[in-house]
């Protein structure tokens, strides 16, 4: 683990698609023996479970870490260079990091320091020069395009700083972009109740349930980022990646937007990777990656 | 899913894009109206080109004629078999013909044609164009002058005019000859009608009386014989040289060599309107047994003919039958006659047709092929204006064809639009087609279609649905391929930039 890494999480979080009664917590290793994991959960969790009465108190009890969460994400000795013009800019020099499985992890840095950039190449959405990525222990930045369209649109949710909502689009149909793109004419068509009802429980969920059939322009900044939550959560991702998701929004909506995080970080153990400069937020994440000038500190 | 939602979210909002498509719009409308007009007038001057020459024609290749014509028309019988529908002979030659008007003669290059008048019917559907509804029935007396039931184009026609016309005659002979102190019989022969034959007295034993007897009669060209103009309020009016009832004079060549000229007196018993210029400023029909006579093609009592014309069955094909005869006549084997159809006759004027529809049809594409780069232009700038658009959908994992189908769709739906709102506006304009020239006339104060010009009185036009299907085809193919080059650069779109594009 890199020298930059820090340990700030709770080492027990709930299975991604586990319910809140669900007892039977575990740690999700990629390639795991289930049995054996099985066995060891069985044997620690009554004693490390902690039921939290809030996002706040459970990620104040994150704070002693007994147990090392296993990593999701990886990024080993990443290089990205940009050219502008004749000269070439090195954004990335050497980066390495991890994502912890279930945890809320931070890349602070300011503005210039590549914080965008790395998040765009864990998120496949561009390559490295040199380095690589693992995803549930597998390399991903050398996948051809379209697995790594498949994994971008079924395994990564996506939020953006200033929400990228289609504009033709309903919030309803915004939200149901993903299980378009996803699946087939037909199968989209021979399903689209189950997902329009799942489109919809999830705009509940962000508070837009009244909020259906309204255009982007019709809405304030805060519901068009809680719309592009329930987007990037359409299809039941393992990891949301965030960029600067409160970075265009007042202090009050941010809040609120990173609360929504929060909640979906602590009751539904969905790994979140969030880009940005404010550092308030970092104190409260479970793991900072601190970059500067392309590098980790 | 999101391609064709987005596409026709785009088709619904992107004004700017279905301003860029009215020229498709148009374009097609005017490939639409512009097709029908034209195969119209096609259809008008085959149906009419058919008409007048039925379907095969014999011409001799002599000025003389051909004799035996029994004998050559029971030859081509036996080779057209059951695909014959009716045969006639006929003599055509050039002729002059000479109109009195006031104290002028007024000579006129004209084609005589001697026709059968009991078989050229079954040829020909000359009968159809005279002016006379009598005329027009079947197996008509059509070289009699009939007393009245003219149409009401023509002034005072027939033997009423033919009477008054002999009563002034009569009054000026009678006048001219008080004032001469001769009195008594007419000697000399009045200059308003024609001299009574020489030979009338000896053949008939009694005198020609223009009140009460007819020359043999011609039916004349209406253009030939009037001249189309308007009248002082601007209404179409024709002013006519000579009308049914009146007697003219005809010269033709003699079959003899060197050719003399002939000349003999006919009275006109109607008027022949094809309208088809060429035919009724040009074509005058006598009877063929006077026309054989005055040309002297009568030898031995054999008559000679210069052409034999043959309809064949609707369902005969007009090809294979010449074939047939071009094999049984071969042209080398000194054959008297040139076999052709009407087409073949009429080949520079059908392909002219053809040639201008052809042209036209190519130039309107082209509209639509500008139209198509007005596409592109608008698209390109689409795609500029929704390149943010295009990262997200890369970054939530559409593929780049998915990208590059969302402008094609857009590109197709925008054609299919525009075309089919201009193929439906193209045909309710052609439907209508001659109230909307009548409104531009009365909106302008001009004539949109001449009817001093064009001998239609209404704009002809004819809906080819696989036209129509074509041109609407063609023209979303137009609009789909200059979607493409746009549908490609969004394809090709960075998905980091695009988000990044500001």
């Amino acid at each position: 683990m890199n020298s930059g890494f820090r340990q700030l999480t709770s080492p027990i979080r709930r299975r991604a698609d586990a319910t809140p009664g669900d007892t039977h917590l575990r740690y999700h290793y990629p390639g795991e023996n289930a049995q054996a994991v099985s066995a060891q959960v069985q044997q620690e969790s009554t004693s490390t479970v902690v039921e939290p009465a809030g996002i706040a108190g459970r990620i104040g009890a994150a704070s002693s870490n007994p147990i090392q969460a296993p990593s999701v994400l990886s990024a080993v000795d990443l290089f990205k260079s940009f050219h502008k013009g004749k000269h070439e800019v090195e954004v990335l020099k050497g980066v390495n990091m991890s994502v912890p499985l279930n945890q809320f992890t931070v890349i602070l840095g300011q503005s210039g320091s590549g914080k965008s950039t790395l998040l765009h190449l864990l998120g496949t959405l561009d390559a490295p020069d040199k380095g690589e990525i693992h995803f549930d222990g597998a390399r991903i930045d050398n996948l051809p395009s379209s697995r790594r369209e498949a994994l971008r649109n079924q395994k990564f949710g996506m939020i953006f700083q200033f929400y990228h909502l289609l504009p033709e689009l309903t919030m309803l149909e915004n939200v149901l972009v993903p299980r378009m793109i996803g699946d087939g004419m037909v199968r989209y068509w021979l399903n689209r109740r189950k997902y329009v009802e799942r489109a919809k429980d999830l705009l509940n969920q962000v508070g837009l349930s009244h909020r259906l059939k309204h255009k982007p322009n019709q809405l304030s900044g805060g519901e068009m980022q809680r719309t592009a939550i329930a987007r990037a959560l359409m299809t039941n991702p393992q990891l949301l990646l965030a960029d600067e998701p409160t970075g265009n929004l007042d202090e009050k909506t941010g809040r609120g937007i990173l609360e929504i995080l929060r909640t979906l970080n602590a009751e539904q153990s969905l790994t979140i990777v969030m880009v940005t400069h404010d550092i308030s937020i970092a104190d409260e994440a479970h793991h900072v990656v601190t970059l500067t000038n392309g590098q980790v500190d | 899913m999101y391609k064709y939602l987005l596409a026709w979210r785009y088709l619904r909002t992107r004004y700017i894009a279905l301003a860029s498509i009215v020229s498709v719009t148009l374009g097609v409308a005017t490939l639409v109206i512009v097709n029908s007009v034209m195969a119209g007038f096609k259809q008008e001057m085959e149906h009419r080109l058919n008409g007048i020459l039925s379907d095969i024609v014999f011409e001799a290749r002599t000025h003389s004629g051909v004799p035996d014509v029994d004998a050559h028309m029971a030859a081509i019988r036996e080779v057209v078999g059951d695909d014959l529908e009716g045969i006639t002979a006929a003599v055509h030659v050039p002729a002059m013909v000479v109109f009195r008007v006031g104290d002028r003669y007024l000579p006129h290059h004209i084609t005589l044609i001697g026709v059968d008048s009991a078989t050229y019917s079954d040829v020909s559907d000359f009968s159809q164009y005279l002016l006379h509804p009598e005329n027009r029935e079947a197996g008509a007396d059509v070289f009699s002058l009939r007393p009245g039931g003219w149409s009401k184009r023509l002034p005072k026609s027939g033997w009423e005019w033919r009477e008054y016309q002999s009563a002034i005659a009569k009054t000026m002979r009678q006048q001219r000859e008080r004032l001469q102190g001769r009195g008594g019989q007419a000697t000399a022969h009045d200059t308003t009608m024609p001299p009574p034959d020489p030979y009338g007295a000896i053949e008939a034993a009694k005198p020609f009386d223009p009140a009460k007897d007819q020359h043999d009669g011609i039916i004349l060209g209406v253009a030939m014989a009037s001249i189309r103009d308007r009248d002082a309020e601007g209404n179409v009016m024709d002013y006519f040289l000579v009308r049914p009832g009146e007697d003219i004079q005809v010269s033709v060549s003699t079959v003899g060599m060197p050719p003399e000229i002939e000349s003999d007196w006919f009275t006109v018993t109607d008027f022949y309107e094809s309208k088809m210029s060429e035919y009724d400023s040009s074509f005058a029909f006598v009877p063929l047994s006077k026309l054989q006579d005055l040309r002297g093609m009568v030898q031995n009592g054999s008559r000679a003919v210069t052409s034999i014309q043959l309809k064949l069955k609707s369902n005969s094909s007009l090809i294979s039958v010449k074939q047939r005869l071009l094999e049984r006549f071969p042209p080398s084997s000194n054959y008297p006659f040139r076999i052709q159809t009407w087409r073949d006759m009429q080949g520079p004027l059908l392909a002219a047709v053809q040639l201008e529809t052809t042209i036209l049809n190519l130039l309107l594409f082209l509209i639509i092929a500008v139209a198509g780069f007005g596409i592109l232009a608008t698209f390109f700038m689409i795609v500029v204006e929704k390149t943010r658009d295009i990262g997200v959908l890369k970054a939530l994992g559409a593929p780049s064809r998915g990208v590059m189908s969302i402008f094609m769709s857009y590109g197709l739906s925008l054609g299919a639009v525009g075309s089919g709102v201009g193929a439906v506006l193209g045909l309710i304009f052609v439907r209508h087609i001659n109230k909307i020239a009548q409104f531009l006339e009365m909106l302008t104060g001009r004539e949109v279609f001449d009817p001093t010009v064009y001998y239609f009185l209404e704009i002809p036009t004819l809906v080819n649905p696989i036209a129509v299907v074509g041109v609407v085809i063609g023209a979303v193919l137009i609009a789909v391929v200059a979607s493409i080059l746009p549908a490609i650069r969004a394809a090709r779109l960075h998905p980091v930039e695009a988000l990044r594009y500001e």
